[in-house]
């Protein structure tokens, strides 16, 4: 039976007819694909490669992207498409985000028109894996103080230095990585097999364990010439990813909560305990009616936010508070759902300790849930408090 | 009134729904004549009760099912109401024949009252029409749902040589695998799902089968995971709506879309090891067991019988 | 060559059925569908048409929620769309069929594919009557379908079996179930079928006149409550079954 999702303001009556028919087309494929083999992809801690080719074959990946082989969709329709993958699991939205949002983005942004048309048609397809090396073992909320470095050599570059919790690191033909170079942050591209370049697999995750994640590592690693992307310096280059990224972990993160909710609506009917079934007790009442009401207002804050930036009328606080909003509730949904299962609800037979377990990373990556507070706090108040120098 | 029967033929014989065609025409009133296709049982047919004359119709035509050439050949013989098989080949006739008549087709009926008053199920079983026609038509009556007309009738007997274009060229056919009655045909099935684990332990319901005569079904989980169970044996609604006194229903949870084509059995038992499967909602007789546990003992107390 | 699919809307499969004075209750539908073996159709028609039979058209006739139906089509790969809009609901198959006949004709189709019967009526009436109203060949209980020479090859569902049959054009298949499922569209189908239009007319823009419905329906109803059964714990209940069965039901 298809999914229904909950959506008790019909929010999705707002979208577009295209929309819509991008809805169902992923929902269909978690339904039928993603949902039967995720707990084994889970155990077995690996992102199955039959996904990579369908989502190819669907034609969702760099959703908003247009030109050069991607699908030029809505911003809208990229949230939804987002949200129906979250609803299978986090992981296989992370792919997709990591995929469109940054590693495609960048190039289309800011690469050279050689590079946008060797690289993007293959990887809207999923031919071509990519990744996106910021995060480093030392520099996380703070990558602007990141170490790797990038020294011209006249007829090519050399990087050194390692990047830590690369989603799809190792399954990756395509790497974007952010690197100094004279003490400037640049993107290069950086391909399986090149010289100096390795990227082994990070493992013993308990979260996100359908989705690969890896460390990269540089040691003097030979890279030619043409594969700096040209179009941006600093920080701006890996913000301008994180926006569209985070921008879609606002969407997904619903879909997750709504999984949650539906697992627990339906295991709470039927559940019975002192003769009667626990959905008639108000306390548990009381948690499905708060999931409903969060739900409903992170569904509200994401359509909003879609139309804005379909528009061109958003900045980058606009998303983080959806960011920070959306999967903070999912988090706390998934928490709560995991309670009204009680002991079934930490087998892998409900999806709830899973998307719980998930949502963890969900929380941290892409800015922490706190780095988000900063940041509107700086907005607020115009002053920053990210540093500060401590005698 | 003038009734036509199309009889309803299995291979070289008259089907037994053919008699049951003839127990609900005779109930209306009227006269009725038999329509035998490629002359199938036509010595048989003459021997139902009620039937005033046959026609067999002979004639390479029907050397093989092509409706076209079928309804071309047997709609100059049809008069009055036209009544026939909701089978799927009687269906295909059924809406042929109208179609040459210009007249409408009602099929499946379940029940015919006074004054042609037809009732038959709609949205898979989820609701129930009524109609009546207010000239002729052709309809089609749906199997095990009328009681079959006697064997004591004496019937005219005429032949006639048919001939009509065919167009639908039998190249090979491909006989199903097993011997087994086909699950439309049985008047009592035992119907194996997903929660029988394996293809390989349907053997366990044939076992309960040849003790009772029963036709093995199975639900669509069991057909698409599976290679060994055939779409034919599929029950529901994307596979046969049967209709037998009794349907048992054995590691299968019930789904909407499998009750479409068993609900209207007349007697349901259900065995599945989950005492909320929805299959309980519709069984007369439910048991909360795994299929390990109970079909031995079932067998056991049926071949007791 | 032209290759029509006719494609029926009906309330999804999973969706529930209320009546409300004596009618099925088209309003509370909470979800409406392709039927079923329409999809096997459709699946079957684009494998032909990609296999250079020809153009593939989608009809439909129903009430205008129908078109949805035909976007929907129009995403997999089918070429045009022409929806016949009316209200089928009181119509006899005799009407629904000489509708469903001229609009092939409008559409110059010479190859018809459709459901065996649609998951609301049941019926199975449609596509052998419209195979009669056109003059061609039909093959029902269809499970594949493809090119052989100047006709086509298909498989069709027999009582003893299968059987490989082959016809030449005009013909028509109507579907069960089949091997393949409808394929899932994809983006660059779905932005196409924004593309498309969707022809609408009337029964009479094609020159028919319907006429009467020769049978007129009395009511729906919902079907009869079922006493509620009865439920036993555990394997050694069996025997105590297999006596009700013979002594209270007198089934075996
Ligand atoms: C599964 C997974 C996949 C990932 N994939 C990628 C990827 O593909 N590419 C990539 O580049 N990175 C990736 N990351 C890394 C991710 O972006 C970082 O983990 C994140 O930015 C946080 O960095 P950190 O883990 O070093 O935490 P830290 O920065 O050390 O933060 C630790 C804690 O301190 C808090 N904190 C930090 N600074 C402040 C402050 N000034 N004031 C108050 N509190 C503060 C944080 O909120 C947090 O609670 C991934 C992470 C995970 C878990
Ligand atoms: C358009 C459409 C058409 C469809 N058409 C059909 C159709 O024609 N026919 C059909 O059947 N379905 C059809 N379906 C599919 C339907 O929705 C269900 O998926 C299907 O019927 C489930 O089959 P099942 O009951 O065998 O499997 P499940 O739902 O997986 O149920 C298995 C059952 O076995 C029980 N069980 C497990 N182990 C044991 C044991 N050891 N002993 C006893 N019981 C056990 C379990 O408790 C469970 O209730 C259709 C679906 C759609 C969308």
């Amino acid at each position: 039976m298809p999914f229904e999702a909950l959506d008790f303001y019909n929010v999705d009556s707002l979208l577009t007819d295209e929309e819509r028919m991008v809805r169902d087309m992923v929902r269909d494929f978690v339904d039928n694909e993603v949902l039967p083999k995720i707990e084994h992809a889970c155990r077995d801690g690996v992102f199955p490669d039959e996904w990579r080719v369908t989502l190819g074959e669907m034609g969702v990946l760099g959703a908003p992207l247009k030109g050069y082989g991607c699908p030029g969709l809505s911003y809208t329709a990229y949230g939804v498409i987002c949200r129906e993958l979250e609803r299978g699991d986090s992981g296989l939205r992370s792919f997709a985000s990591v995929q469109g949002s940054l590693a495609m983005y960048p190039i289309w942004d800011f690469g050279s028109e050689e590079q946008k048309n060797y690289y993007l048609p293959k990887m809207a397809s999923g031919e071509w894996i990519g990744c996106f090396g910021l995060t480093e073992p030392d520099y996380g909320s703070n990558p602007g103080d990141m170490i790797t470095r990038a020294e011209d050599m006249g007829d090519h570059y050399l990087l050194n230095g390692a990047k830590m919790w690369i989603t799809n690191g190792s399954i990756a033909k395509v790497a974007v990585v952010w690197a100094k170079l004279d003490g400037v942050i640049r993107g290069f591209i950086v391909e399986d097999g090149d010289e100096g370049f390795s990227a082994p697999e990070m493992k013993g995750k308990h979260s996100l364990k359908a989705s690969v994640t890896s460390e990269l590592v540089f040691q003097d690693c030979k890279i030619p010439k043409d594969r700096i992307l040209p179009g941006v310096k600093g920080l701006r280059g890996p913000f301008s990813c994180l926006n569209n990224a985070r921008y879609g972990i606002s969407w997904g993160a619903i879909g997750a909560a709504q999984a949650c909710f539906d697992s627990a609506k339906e295991y709470s009917l039927s559940r019975i305990q002192f003769d009667h079934p626990i959905a008639s007790y108000q306390l548990v009442q009381n948690k499905l009616s708060w999931m409903l009401r969060e739900i409903t207002k992170a569904q509200l804050l994401a359509y909003h936010l879609s139309q804005k930036k379909d528009a061109g009328n958003w900045i980058p606080e606009h998303i983080s508070l959806a960011k920070m909003n959306n999967v903070d509730i999912a988090l706390e949904i998934a928490r709560v759902a995991r309670d009204i299962h009680g002991a079934n609800g930490i087998l892998d037979e409900y999806p709830v300790m899973r998307h719980m377990a998930n949502l963890e990373s969900v929380k941290t990556y892409e800015g922490t849930h706190d780095i988000h507070n900063l940041i509107l706090g700086r907005h607020i108040t115009g002053i920053q408090s990210f540093t500060r120098h401590l005698s | 009134m003038n009734i036509t029967i199309i009889a309803e033929t299995s291979g070289n014989q008259l089907h037994s729904v053919t008699s049951q065609l003839a127990g609900a025409a005779g109930s209306l009133g009227g006269t009725i004549t038999l329509l035998c296709p490629g002359g199938v049982g036509e010595s048989e047919a003459s021997k139902i009760s009620g039937v005033s004359k046959v026609v067999s119709l002979k004639g390479d035509c029907f050397s093989s099912f092509d409706s076209g050439a079928w309804s071309a050949a047997m709609t100059p013989h049809c008069e009055g109401v036209v009544i026939a098989s909701s089978s799927p080949t009687g269906r295909e006739l059924a809406s042929q024949i109208a179609s040459k008549l210009g007249v409408p087709v009602v099929q499946d009926l379940t029940e015919i009252g006074q004054d042609l008053k037809m009732t038959r199920s709609i949205y898979s079983g989820k609701a129930i029409e009524t109609s009546t026609a207010s000239g002729s038509c052709v309809i089609t009556l749906r199997q095990n749902s009328f009681e079959s007309a006697g064997s004591d009738g004496n019937a005219e007997l005429i032949t006639v040589d048919s001939t009509s274009e065919v167009s639908v060229a039998v190249k090979e056919a491909m006989a199903k695998a097993g011997e087994r009655l086909d699950v439309s045909e049985a008047d009592i099935i035992i119907s194996g799902g997903r929660g029988m684990g394996d293809p390989a332990n349907f053997s366990h319901l044939n076992e309960v089968a040849d003790v009772i005569g029963a036709a093995v079904g199975a639900s669509r989980a069991a057909v698409d995971s599976w290679d060994e169970i055939p779409h034919s044996m599929q029950v529901g609604q994307t596979g046969k709506t049967v209709n037998p006194s009794l349907y048992i229903a054995v590691g299968i949870s019930g789904a909407i879309q499998h009750l479409a084509g068993m609900r209207s059995s007349k007697y349901i038992v259900a065995i599945n090891k989950d005492p909320d499967a929805p299959i309980f909602g519709v069984a007369d007789y439910g048991i909360v067991a795994t299929w390990e546990e109970a079909l031995p003992s079932l067998k056991e107390e049926l071949a007791k019988l | 060559m032209t290759i029509a699919v006719l494609l029926k809307q009906v309330p999804d499969t999973t969706a529930k059925i209320a009546v409300s004075e004596g009618r099925v209750d088209q309003g509370s539908v909470s979800k409406w569908s392709t039927s079923p073996y329409d999809e096997y159709a459709l699946e079957y028609a684009l494998q032909l048409k990609e296999s250079g039979a020809g153009d593939l058209v989608a009809i439909t006739c129903g009430p205008s929620r129908s078109s949805k139906m035909l976007t929907d089509a129009a995403a997999v790969g089918v070429d045009s769309m022409l929806h016949v809009e009316a209200d089928t609901s009181e119509m006899d198959s005799k009407q629904i069929q000489s509708i469903l006949a001229a609009a092939i004709k409008h559409c110059g189709a010479d190859v018809v594919l459709c459901g065996k019967q649609a998951a609301d009526t049941n019926s199975g009436s449609t596509g052998p009557g419209v195979a009669s109203l056109i003059g061609a060949a039909c093959v029902g209980m269809v499970s594949e379908v493809s090119m052989d020479g100047d006709g086509f090859s298909a498989l069709r569902g027999s009582p003893s079996g299968n059987e490989r049959v082959v016809v030449s054009k005009p013909c028509l298949f109507a579907f069960d179930k089949a091997a393949t499922e409808l394929r899932r569209p994809n983006v660059k189908g779905i932005m196409m079928a924004k593309k498309k239009v969707i022809e609408k007319v009337s029964p009479g823009d094609l020159g028919v006149d319907i006429g009467e419905s020769g049978i007129k329906i009395h009511a729906h109803d919902s079907p009869p409550e079922k006493p509620p059964g009865q439920k036993f714990e555990g394997a050694e209940s069996v025997p105590t079954v297999v006596a009700k069965l013979r002594e209270e039901a007198n089934v075996i």
